[in-house]
């Protein structure tokens, strides 16, 4: 089937009554969900999976695609309205978003944030829906050694890559293996680390993980702030841009939306790294850059685009390797998984409907959001008005159901417990939760593909070093390594100068 | 010697890497495959032992950031949640999902500080029963009735 045939036949059941309903559903519940701090896309998609049981998966996509755009935009709205950035993906869009709203022109900002967001998203799709397929026939050829490297690299990757320290971040990627291992082992029938628990013999759901590790984690934040109240939220205003301004920004969004895409295709560099890249790139470019941080259009419309950007270029190695290169597709492959699709190489072959369903749900999710969300933003932005200290409990709630939905089982909910204050404490000190999610869902994939090729060469590591593919991105996978030595050389030679550029 | 955060961090990793790498060994063998259940598991603990010395002669550096540790009087608080909850866990399926939520809810916000009774008591009755009815009827997801008749 040809790019064209597929997107037409998952564009006919997106834009169904049933289709469109569930997309606008999806772009709501997640823009609430992304507005409430510290929750991200991560807890929006985890905790609308139970709600796809059952589903048609055409039409749980659609959810799902609108649940993964709006909380990305809410987390922006929230920078914009209260300077208050749910996730790190929406910290640089509250350089200029908040001072726009200071100035009273918050409507114009999140106008910004949403024009860009489409802009990003909608160019991002195109290329995804070229690129992919490519990506895909190539990796039809890999092997088991290939698989295995490729993983590890997008680990390493996503440790050396995240903010603080790299060794805490590989720390928290090996004790997510670790996890991993818990359960039956598929090859041998080996019962692992049960401890003779019978709950434990599938291994653990991933729920778990990401809702204890994300949401129930934010709580204990949310407790301590648990005072505050949204007074300082300003008032929306016009959302209207002028014709001097829309054009303005156009080529800002037209470049940074490529960055972006750029930057998400790659392992472990997401929306965070393609948010700030965009945001000082577009600074040195600009004619006045003093005027960043006071207020610069530019300075919401290039974050917000490279952001969505990023988020479609992360789908590449997702829908066409089966990889998940970051916390939030890692959650997103847990959620296809569940509604019965297997990313990879095969899908596209085997089920073109699903894989072009896919990207039509991404495209219409993203139209949505933009058609939806401009007039609807001053109504859900009221969300940031509920008390937290109701906003605590009903967290806890939903977290608690949408694990119980899956697992019918109370064992996982005092599990689901104990990673919220295994999350809470790694925030504490310091320890990125991300690599440990990641590790986690790649643990089982990663086990399999390491003892295949060990199978295959007869228990021979030299089967990693034979095929140059295999090598050459384990090289790569090593090299992550050296960047901890190298920056604590760096931060030895001009400490101050470090520590002006993290605070 | 255990004065900076990341040595204690790091001593207890390898105090973790340690009983994993003992549980490891002792998984029984299984003759007939090239590449045994324990490879991976004994793998995985050397590296976080190699991982987890080398945190412990890396400098602190974070030290002067903000530190988001708890201050002392809001550490009954957040422990006070915890026991809630595992309460709320423990009850779920006896009471039943219903009438838990609804106490748990109204308590727990209560317990937070939240002084606005009546439209806590109202949001305490009314999400409970929405959840329900969603997962219930429309999702098909029964959550536990316990002791109330549906």
């Amino acid at each position: 089937m040809d790019v064209f045939h597929g997107l037409i036949q998952g564009f006919e059941i997106a834009l169904s009554f049933q289709g469109l309903m569930f997309v606008f559903i999806g772009v709501v519940v997640g823009t609430v969900i992304g507005m409430i701090p510290g929750l991200g896309p991560i807890t929006a998609i985890a905790v609308m999976i139970p709600i796809t049981y059952g589903m048609d998966p055409a039409i749980a996509l659609l959810l799902m695609a609108g649940v993964y755009y709006g909380a990305a935009y809410g987390g922006a709205a929230a920078s914009i309205l209260l300077n208050a950035p749910g996730t790190s993906e929406a910290v640089a869009t509250t350089f200029d978003g908040y001072p726009l709203a200071k100035q009273g022109h918050a409507g114009k900002a999140l106008a910004l944030s949403a024009i860009g967001s489409f802009v990003g998203g909608t160019i991002s799709i195109i290329l995804l829906t070229f690129l992919a397929p490519t990506l895909a026939k190539v990796a039809v050829s890999f092997g088991p050694p290939e698989y295995f490297a490729l993983m590890l690299l997008g680990l390493t990757a996503i440790a050396s890559l995240s903010e603080g320290s790299t060794i805490k971040a590989l720390i928290s990627g090996t004790i997510g293996l670790m996890i991993a291992t818990v359960g039956i082992d598929a090859q041998t029938g080996t019962a692992r680390f049960t401890f003779g628990n019978a709950h434990l013999l599938e291994g653990i759901d991933f729920l778990v993980i990401a809702l204890g590790l994300f949401a129930l984690a934010e709580v204990a934040s949310l407790i301590k702030n648990r005072k505050e109240k949204a007074t300082n939220m300003h008032s929306v205003g016009s959302l209207k841009l002028t014709k001097a301004e829309a054009k303005e920004v156009a080529p800002t969004m037209g470049r940074q939306s490529l960055l972006g895409f750029l930057v998400g295709v790659l392992p472990g560099a997401g929306g965070t790294i393609a948010s700030f890249m965009a945001y000082i790139s577009e600074k040195k470019l600009s004619k006045n850059p003093e005027k960043f941080g006071k207020g610069a259009i530019r300075g919401v419309a290039a974050p917000e685009s490279a952001n969505n950007a990023a988020s479609g270029g992360a789908f590449v190695p997702l829908l066409s390797l089966g990889i998940p290169g970051s916390g939030t597709t890692a959650v997103m492959l847990g959620a296809l998984i569940v509604l019965g699709i297997q990313p990879g190489p095969l899908l596209m072959n085997d089920h073109p409907d699903v894989f072009w369903g896919v990207i039509a749900s991404m495209y219409i999710g993203n139209i949505l959001l933009l058609i939806l969300n401009l007039p609807l933003i001053p109504y859900i932005s009221r969300i940031l008005l509920v008390p937290r200290q109701l906003l605590i409990s009903l967290i806890i709630v939903f977290c608690i159901i949408g694990v119980y939905a899956v697992s019918f089982s109370t064992f996982d909910l005092y599990l689901l417990l104990g990673f919220g204050v295994l999350g809470y404490v790694m925030r504490v000190i310091k320890f990125p939760a991300a690599p440990m999610l990641l590790a986690f869902i790649l643990g089982g994939m990663m086990e399999q593909a390491f003892r295949q090729s060990l199978t295959i060469s007869n228990g021979s590591l030299s089967i990693f070093v034979t095929s140059p593919i295999a090598a050459g991105m384990l090289l790569v996978a090593f090299l992550a390594f050296l960047v901890p030595i190298i920056k604590s050389r760096k931060s030895k030679k001009n400490d101050p100068a470090e520590n002006n550029k993290s605070a | 010697m255990f004065r900076t955060k990341n040595k204690k961090v790091s001593i207890a990793l390898i105090l973790i890497a340690i009983v994993y790498l003992i549980l490891s060994f002792q998984l029984p063998s299984y003759a007939y495959v090239p590449v045994d259940s324990d490879l991976v598991p004994i793998g995985l603990g050397v590296i976080l032992l190699l991982l987890s010395a080398m945190l412990f002669f890396t400098k602190d550096q974070e030290q002067k950031e903000n530190e988001e540790h708890i201050p002392k009087k809001d550490l009954p608080i957040v422990l006070g949640v915890i026991c809630f909850t595992i309460l709320y866990i423990a009850l779920l399926e006896i009471i039943g999902f219903i009438m838990t939520t609804m106490l748990f809810l109204f308590l727990c916000s209560l317990f937070l500080g939240y002084r606005k009774h009546v439209v806590n008591a109202a949001v305490s009755i009314v999400i409970p029963i929405l959840i329900y009815l969603l997962f219930n009827d429309f999702l098909q997801v029964s959550l536990p009735t316990g002791i109330l008749p549906f």
